[in-house]
């Protein structure tokens, strides 16, 4: 396993924005909205800093894993 | 996959503008949907509703097959499992039904059985009792229901009446998104709580409730447990809302028009605004005082909300991501904004109403007022209210199958107070405007 650098959450290994992922982080948020809701965009939460991010946002931690 | 089939906004347009669609080619060679647009009649014993369902099974079968079609293809496209969705969907469409037969029971409003009330309070009963069936919530689609009503409701209003009104709510709607926005904003700093969740608290009350809270949220990077509180607050004083402002309305004897106003201002949420705008509509007629159309109240809260704030959270996003970028503590996070957020965020089911609104517009424009009531009202706008009426029955039912008190996160009092401090403000100058300075316009509305 190798971890390299990406440019952007949508990239990360820490980064979770599918809609089911986004509604169980998120108690509550299908009551009166939803996660496949165009507003969301493609937010998702990050498990590193523990936030609620854009997809086009980055950290210094950003990474992904790739099979070596 | 393109957004146009992987959002919901985008297949409750789609699902709308295919039902009127059909609605205005049947139109176009004198018929009509009506058999398809099934709706309960008035009944005052019980054995009425058996002769009613028995003469008129197969059409409640045919329009549980379309909702069924349309609702799981869309489902499938959203990466939902249709298998779970299916079963689901029936169970949620026969409840529905039964609400909606209630509501037409000949002594429904002697005991205050509206069917908006009736489905919010059954459904929050079930889900914070003993809970609702787990087989039950993949059909649970609170927003995806209400958007595809939304498309619906379009082709009600003409596109005159959009444009007419359209500013003055947008107007309205600003003042008071902008104040309250404001007072929680900064009733929240002075309390010592992080920018980020003053800003998504501020949206949540102040532009489109729970949407509004996760759109920031998402903008300005907020913690997550703060996106969790701001939704849980939405949330409760949305529900609150719901029973509120139409009894408060109703002791005031507002006329629907304003009260449709008011509510569309002053309630957090889409789906829990149409709650309690169609309850108030209900009123007119039956209870004394309380005058105009009935359809007038949800008229009113659409322009006000979706017209008035909705549209703009895109801009709401823009901007205060912007802010949080150059102006606000780092969080180790770098939010990376541009100017087409503001389309990424748009609401896209706006589209549709305004697509639906000009496209009934146009086939009607040759009829005046009387020939429109005889024959484009009852053969091709009815038929798509009744439709709509079944979709906003489906979200009211699901709000509460939904909402599971002991699930939503420990909010705390400062956020507590700063929010309530919002609802306070926005609710007394939501009345001020609706009722004092545009009372006239929104009363005009709605006669």
């Amino acid at each position: 396993m190798t971890h390299t650098r990406v440019n952007s959450c949508r990239q990360c290994l820490h980064f979770e924005n599918a809609p089911a992922t986004v509604e169980a982080a998120l108690p509550g948020l299908n009551s009166l909205s939803s996660a496949y809701a165009a507003v969301r965009s493609d937010d998702g939460v990050c498990r590193f800093h523990s936030r609620y991010v854009a997809a086009s946002s980055l950290c210094n931690a950003a990474t992904s894993t790739r099979q070596s | 996959m393109s957004d146009l089939f992987k959002k919901e906004d985008w297949w409750a347009v789609w699902i709308g503008l295919a039902l009127i669609g059909g609605a205005v080619l049947t139109f176009a060679y004198g018929g009509s949907i009506k058999w398809l647009a099934i709706a309960p009649q008035k009944w005052s014993h019980l054995s009425e509703v058996g002769t009613q369902l028995q003469q008129s099974g197969p059409r409640f079968l045919a329009l549980f097959g379309v909702w069924a079609f349309a609702f799981g293809l869309s489902a499938a496209a959203l990466g939902l499992s249709v298998a779970r969705f299916l079963p689901a969907f029936l169970a949620l469409f026969i409840v529905a039904g039964v609400l909606y037969f209630l509501g037409l029971w000949d002594q429904a409003s002697h005991y205050n059985l509206e069917p908006p009330l009736v489905a919010l309070v059954l459904g929050l009963a079930v889900s914070n009792s003993w809970g609702t069936p787990r087989r039950l919530q993949p059909a649970l689609r609170v927003e995806f229901y209400i958007k595809t009503g939304i498309v619906l409701l379009g082709a009600s209003l003409p596109l005159t009446l959009i444009a007419w009104a359209g500013p003055v709510a947008i107007g309205q709607a600003a003042i008071v998104s902008l104040v309250t926005f404001g007072v929680i904003y900064l009733s929240a700093v002075r309390l010592g709580l992080d920018r980020r969740l003053a800003a998504t608290l501020g949206t949540g009350g102040a532009v489109c409730g729970v949407s509004g809270a996760i759109a920031i949220g998402g903008a300005v990077g907020a913690k997550k447990e703060d996106v969790s509180v701001a939704i849980s607050l939405v949330v409760v004083w949305a529900i609150v809302m719901i029973f509120a402002l139409p009894l408060v309305a109703r002791s005031l004897h507002l006329s629907t028009g304003i009260a449709g106003a008011w509510i569309g201002t002053s309630e957090f949420a889409d789906a829990a605004g149409l709650a309690a705008a169609q309850t108030y509509g209900a009123y007119a007629g039956t209870v004394a005082g309380v005058n105009g159309q009935p359809d007038s109240a949800v008229t009113a809260f659409t322009l006000m909300k979706v017209i008035g704030r909705d549209m703009w959270i895109g801009v709401w996003a823009f901007v205060l991501s912007l802010l949080a970028t150059t102006r606000w503590e780092r969080t180790g996070v770098e939010s990376r904004t541009d100017a087409g957020e503001i389309w990424r965020r748009f609401p896209k089911f706006v589209i549709g109403f305004l697509v639906a609104s000009a496209i009934v517009t146009f086939i009607s424009r040759g009829y005046d007022y009387a020939a429109y009531k005889k024959v484009v009202l009852p053969a091709l706008v009815a038929p798509l209210q009744v439709l709509r009426t079944w979709t906003f029955t489906l979200a009211f039912l699901s709000i509460g199958l939904t909402t599971r008190l002991r699930d939503f996160a420990a909010v705390g009092a400062r956020p507590f107070y700063a929010f309530t401090a919002g609802v306070a403000a926005n609710v007394i100058l939501g009345y001020v405007l609706s009722t004092q300075v545009f009372g006239s316009f929104w009363d005009r509305l709605g006669q």
